[in-house]
């Protein structure tokens, strides 16, 4: 579980930097840079995130 | 006072650095708060900093420069300074009786239930076809000019209602049976291909 939830927050990360990135400009180009690279990046990050969860054998959320 | 573009930078740190603790010490998420802290920072916090951030890129689409920003759209940026109060862009644009900075937003939105909706729609196919396909040349609205467009300012405003071209035909206007745009009465709009030929407006600085 442990290197999805590292990749997972690496892609997140990097949703997060494209976002930061497209609104220093209002243009066309940075609204489809936020949606398309931003938009595959955070969606890739969270269902990595939630796969981990139902994925692992002592999911997350067992204790 | 700190600005919402501002807010969403704010929250964009601080989100990276939630994740980045998760990420340097995956370990942490042995413990049930650790766990909570993993499903805040994989999940909550990036959902919410995304969601913030596409609505202030939603809010910035609607701003004349957004719009004029594709290439393709220069000579109807520039048709907006046309010296001629004929042309009913350049009129409503250089009076002010559109917010200058969302000029284009203002009239080709739909002024109905789920109007905006329906204009982002439009707006986001645009943005597809100017960078994935082939934009129409000539630029043609996919719809007939509605009058309701018109009306949504129009309507009510005295020097509209006491015109008495305008009163005799009210409810053909009101019904769209007969168009403000193509009737023969405001029919100059951006005129594209004139724009070699027309005097342009410099607003003083």
């Amino acid at each position: 579980m442990l290197p999805k939830l590292r990749i997972s927050g690496v892609l997140l990360i990097l949703g997060l930097i494209v976002e930061a990135l497209s609104l220093l400009w209002n243009n066309a180009f940075s609204f489809m840079s936020f949606v398309v690279i931003g938009g595959f990046l955070f969606a890739s990050g969270m269902l990595l995130f939630l796969y981990s969860l139902v994925s692992s054998k002592t999911s997350a959320f067992d204790n | 006072m700190i600005g919402p573009q501002t807010l969403v930078f704010l929250l964009i740190g601080a989100s990276i650095l939630l994740i980045l603790v998760v990420v340097i010490r995956p370990s942490i998420t042995a413990s049930r708060q650790g766990k909570i802290i993993a499903f805040l920072a994989l999940f909550i916090v990036p959902l919410v900093a995304a969601g913030v951030g596409a609505s202030e890129h939603m809010e910035r689409s609607e701003q004349t420069q957004f719009c004029l920003s594709c290439h393709i759209m220069e000579p109807y940026g520039r048709s907006l300074y046309v010296d001629d109060k004929a042309y009913i862009p350049a009129a409503h644009f250089q009076n002010h009786r559109i917010p200058a900075d969302k000029a284009c937003y203002t009239c080709h939105t739909d002024y109905a239930m789920f109007g905006t909706i329906h204009a982002k729609m439009e707006g986001l196919h645009h943005v597809y076809v100017y960078w994935f396909g082939t934009p129409m040349n000539p630029i043609r609205l996919y719809q007939p000019y509605n009058n309701r467009e018109c009306l949504h300012c129009h309507s009510g405003a005295r020097s509209f209602e006491e015109s008495p071209t305008h009163t005799a035909m009210m409810g053909d206007l009101k019904s769209n049976k007969i168009s403000c745009a193509t009737g023969g009465c405001h029919d100059t709009f951006h005129n594209v291909d004139q724009l070699g030929h027309v005097k342009f407006w410099k607003p003083t600085e």
